[in-house]
């Protein structure tokens, strides 16, 4: 249903116009942060659903120059419709497109185009020792040997797969169910034994299940849509020693539900007025709500849509996706919750990755 | 059928009968609908000079049924789209979606009008226009704001423009009650179109008119195509389309009153090609099927004290399936069933109070229903009310129309909420100047405020109901004028249109996703300023040859407002909407034979708020050429044509990612018996 309701509503935007108040976002003076390790941001915008118009934005921390297509600029072609993830493992990138079936392998620093991967339906993307994991549509996980650049083996999970995360020498996939529409969403995480690389069980979660993240401690953040009806949106703990559901916090979740683990937080949207959002913080180590909003000088975001951050400087970066059909953006705070700067993104920036130098 | 036929002829003076003979072949109309078709060309004196009249109150702009080979039209969005301030949103292709906006008011501020009663989608409030035929329309009148004749149904005076399709009407003597018309098209497409009409003069006061038509195209067409960087031709597939249309229309008229019974049957199956996509192969599959009835009914009668009556009743029944076989899920299938009801009736009473003022109180019911086989769906079930007060008074050289209108609606839902109750005023005022005794000048200024209520769609999409959503408020100021003048020497005539406009949007209805699944809010505010300016002329020399020529021009700045100021899309132009249109249509006729260009010229646009290179449409210019040739086989009208549209094969997107069609022919033959 998600990504049934994804297309009408885009559709919709697409054919209206409309837009949510949003700051002239300029790409202020860099951080003051080291440059030493990190070259710069790659944003993937993931644009209108039929629109062709998915965009990976660079932003260079050395020379604080913005592309707003390092893709195209790279290659002189697009990426296609709806690039959904992003990763990079060694020295290539990885640009997961949905709509398109491609899989995008380039050098991560020039996102120069060395192969493309075609699979149909293609939604997430995780590494590990060598391989990397795609979730597609199909109901299936791929499996690519990063040395050569090829399906190596699919593995069958759930209906609709959509992220992973990896804890315990375990891949946790979610299948959400999300297109068995009309039929109502599923709700388990498949469990996959990196070693034999097979499903050796589900845990049943809260139902619709999307979003993934891994602490430290070998704890796994579900975050899930609910079944738009009686079940609301929700999260899900599940510990990764016992594949046992640890808790189910009281989330007010919205729409968007992006969730980002770095250090002994994780960080999630949330909200209870439709309207404004919140970025809320949860300790992984004492498993309580750490604080309720992680911006603290009133920065609004107003669609938040991606989070992500850079572990060596405590920064979190936040995609705002606005009004679903301009131009998004991505704002830098410091640890502390201070808006550092603010980066133009294209439309619905769904994915930052840091690339270093 | 065919057993009717003679029945019929036998007994031309049947009255009440008659209605349920004709009822009795009309409803099984998918047997009826497969036979045939028709069309009617208006005959055409080629010899005269007829000066286009000049409008009568508000900017109005009419194309008739000879005009339609003018400009290469195979349906009604095809045949108005030379005209001043209309942007056609077409998704290509024969059986391709094609929606209207007008001065840059969206798709839901125009009415369109079917002989007087308003067609309408409570799904989403858009009437498409490719896929309403031309076989049966005699003239089709756009108006800014709203028609001049105050005697009306309340809906038309309820939209910001108005597009009013009149069907053709019998024209028959004792001396020849019947009037057969025969044809076929065929052509690019895979086209095969016949169609057929039968109007049969039945007394002095009763007569029918019977229309069918069947279109059968593949629709296929090629298209350039981006595949991971590299241009190569693609094909656009699954554009198949098999529809077939039956419809009867019954008119009795006598003295100074008629009442006309119109009963329709739409029946058809369409591929859907979807979105271009990058690097992945075509769509397939996906398919719609409509079947659409409506049966509608007018009374209209004019007293000699003055009071003038019009009735009008209406019920519709739209089925509307989905299927796309190949979904990206795991069960493969997306399969929907959607059915819409109307029931519609409207009652309007003018009066000539004296003989320079008339005042007019109409008022509309309409139940619009609707029901999907989607889980939790809340099969609304809206009732509106509309009552309008409206009057004209002519003042010397100074005509004044006002018009005021009082919209309720209420709304019922099977499961969760329903939206509230809303009660709206919607005022208009128009005024025409004819400054001189020459009557050749008119000049006139209106404003109307008009509002669109959120569709079915906007409300009860899978998501729960915004209650605070708020209507979609336009405002429009025009001023204009109109000059027509008849000369002899070296132009027959010339007249010219202008009209400058500022339209303001509040309260922009659109869908943001705020919460997990969404909802509809009120986001966004809309300048536009605009102008219209047309222009026709004629040359007719001795030697038989007459020269039309007509140019329509647009100007449209639709500017985001919404703001804040420092907001990236402030002032930046509406998606879609072309700052710059120019139409040109130009004839020459001698004798039997008229050859016609039309060209349209759309500047550059967006199709994203951000107006950034990366969304830049580029701009176009499309041209379509026809030849018609008249003549008479035995004793018989016989019409031969021959239409290309894109002349020059030119490469051009209206939607992004949904490519428009390169050179394609048709030709058609016609014949009146």
């Amino acid at each position: 249903m998600k990504q049934f309701k994804l297309h009408s509503f885009f559709i919709t935007l697409a054919s209206i116009t409309v837009l949510v108040s949003c700051h002239k976002d300029k790409v202020a003076p860099a951080p003051d942060k080291p440059t030493a390790q990190r070259a710069g941001i790659y944003i993937l915008n993931q644009g209108g659903a039929g629109h062709n118009n998915s965009t990976l934005t660079y932003y260079d921390y050395t020379t604080k120059s913005l592309v707003a297509d390092q893709f195209t600029a790279a290659n002189s072609s697009t990426l296609g419709d709806v690039g959904n993830d992003l990763g990079i493992y060694g020295s290539k990138m990885y640009v997961v497109v949905n709509n398109s079936a491609a899989i995008y392998v380039t050098n991560a620093k020039t996102a120069k185009q060395i192969k493309k991967i075609t699979l149909n339906q293609p939604r997430s993307i995780v590494f590990n020792k060598n391989y990397a994991f795609i979730t597609s549509y199909d109901g299936t996980v791929s499996v690519i040997d990063t040395a050569t650049l090829t399906i190596t083996k699919t593995i069958p999970v759930g209906a609709d797969p959509e992220q992973m995360a990896i804890a315990n020498g375990k891949l946790y996939v979610a299948n959400s169910g999300g297109l068995l529409y009309p039929a109502p969403p599923t709700n388990t995480l498949s469990v996959i034994d990196l070693n034999t690389l097979t499903e050796i069980k589900k845990i049943t979660v809260q139902v619709n299940p999307i979003a993934l993240a891994a602490d430290s401690y070998d704890n796994i953040y579900v975050l899930s849509l609910g079944d738009f009806n009686t079940v609301p949106a929700g999260m899900t703990v599940v510990n990764a020693k016992t594949d046992q559901i640890r808790s189910k916090p009281t989330v007010s979740l919205g729409y968007n539900v992006p969730i980002y683990a770095q250090g002994d937080y994780v960080y999630y949207p949330t909200t209870t007025d439709n309207i404004t959002y919140q970025i809320a913080v949860y300790n992984t180590k004492t498993q309580t709500l750490a604080s309720a909003n992680f911006i603290t000088d009133g920065t609004v975001i107003t669609t938040p849509y991606s989070v992500s951050g850079d572990p060596l400087t405590g920064e979190i970066f936040i995609g705002d996706a606005k009004d679903y059909s301009s131009d998004g953006s991505v704002v830098a705070f410091d640890k502390t919750g201070k808006k550092e700067y603010s980066i133009t993104a294209g439309i619905d920036p769904g994915k930052i990755v840091l690339v270093n130098k | 059928m065919k057993k009717s036929l003679p029945f019929i002829f036998r007994y031309p003076s049947f009255k009440t009968e008659l209605i349920a003979v004709i009822f009795c072949f009309l409803l099984p109309a998918s047997v009826f609908s497969q036979s045939d078709t028709t069309k009617k060309l208006k005959q055409v004196n080629v010899n005269t000079s007829l000066i286009p009249t000049i409008p009568a109150v508000g900017p109005s702009q009419t194309v008739s049924a000879h005009e339609f080979i003018h400009y290469s039209a195979f349906n009604v969005a095809d045949a108005i789209r030379d005209l001043s301030g209309v942007t056609i949103k077409d998704y290509g292709g024969i059986g391709g979606l094609k929606t209207i906006s007008i001065r840059g008011l969206g798709a839901n501020h125009t009415a369109v009008l079917f002989d007087g009663i308003q067609m309408t989608d409570a799904e989403n409030g858009q009437i498409d226009l490719g896929k309403l035929n031309l076989s049966d329309i005699e003239e089709i009148t756009l108006y800014n704001g709203q028609p001049p004749n105050i005697c009306q149904t309340a809906k038309a005076f309820a939209s910001s423009s108005v597009l009013s399709i009149k069907t053709i009407k019998p024209a028959l003597t004792a001396a020849k009650p019947y009037a057969i018309i025969a044809g076929i098209k065929t052509g690019s497409f895979g086209l095969f179109q016949p169609y057929l009409q039968w109007q049969q003069r039945l007394s002095k006061t009763w007569a029918f008119v019977i229309n069918s038509y069947l279109i059968d195209a593949n629709g296929r067409y090629s298209y350039p195509h981006n595949a991971n960087g590299v241009l190569e031709a693609g094909t656009r597939t699954n554009t198949q389309i098999s529809a077939r249309q039956a419809d009867g229309a019954l008119y009795w008229v006598k003295d100074s009153a008629s009442f006309n019974l119109h009963v329709s049957y739409y029946n058809s199956d369409r591929g859907l090609p979807g979105a271009v996509i990058d690097s992945i192969p075509p769509a397939y599959g996906q398919r719609i099927q409509n079947r659409d009835l409506f049966i509608q009914g007018g009374y209209e009668q004019k007293w000699a004290y003055g009071f003038h009556l019009l009735l009008n009743s209406k019920f519709s029944n739209s089925k509307l399936h989905y299927l796309d076989p190949h979904f990206i899920n795991t069960t493969q299938v997306l399969d929907q069933h959607f059915v819409q009801r109307e029931y519609y009736q409207s009652a309007a009473l003018a009066y000539t109070i004296l003989s320079n003022w008339e005042a007019s109180l109409a008022t509309d019911i309409s139940v619009n229903s609707m029901d999907a086989d989607m889980p939790n769906f809340p099969n609304p079930t809206r009732v509106s009310s509309l009552n309008a007060l409206a009057s004209n008074l002519s003042l010397g050289r100074l005509t004044l129309q006002g018009s005021l209108l009082y919209t309720k609606t209420f709304e019922k839902v099977k499961r969760r909420t329903a939206y509230p109750d809303k009660h709206l005023l919607s005022p208009t005022i128009m005024a025409t100047l004819k400054p001189w005794n020459d009557q050749n000048l008119q000049l006139r200024a209106y404003y109307k405020s008009t509002f669109r209520n959120p569709t079915f769609n906007d409300l009860y999409y899978g998501f729960s109901p915004n209650k605070d959503l708020k209507p979609e408020y336009a405002q429009q100021y025009d001023i204009g004028f109109s000059y027509r003048k008849g000369v002899n020497g070296l132009i027959d005539f010339i007249t010219i249109n202008a009209d400058a406009y500022f339209n303001h949007v509040a309260d922009k209805i659109v869908f943001i996703p705020t919460l997990y699944n969404g909802s509809t809010q009120n986001f966004g505010k809309v300048d536009i300023k605009g102008l219209d300016i047309g222009i026709k002329t004629a040359v007719t020399r001795a030697a038989g040859y007459r020269l039309d020529i007509g140019a329509n021009y647009s100007y449209q700045q639709a500017l985001n407002v919404t703001g804040p100021v420092t907001d990236d899309n402030y002032l930046n132009q509406l998606p879609y909407i072309p700052k710059h249109t120019l139409a040109l249509n130009a004839g020459i006729n001698k004798g039997p034979i008229g050859v016609y260009y039309n060209l349209i010229a759309i500047s550059s646009r967006y199709y994203n708020n951000n107006n950034k290179l990366a969304d830049y449409m580029p701009p176009y210019s499309v041209s379509d050429g026809s030849v018609i040739y008249r003549t008479l086989v035995l004793t018989f009208p016989v019409i031969i044509s021959a239409e290309v549209n894109n002349l020059f094969d030119k490469n051009y997107v209206v939607v992004q990612s949904y490519p428009m069609p390169g050179r394609s022919y048709r030709f058609s033959f016609q014949i009146s018996i």
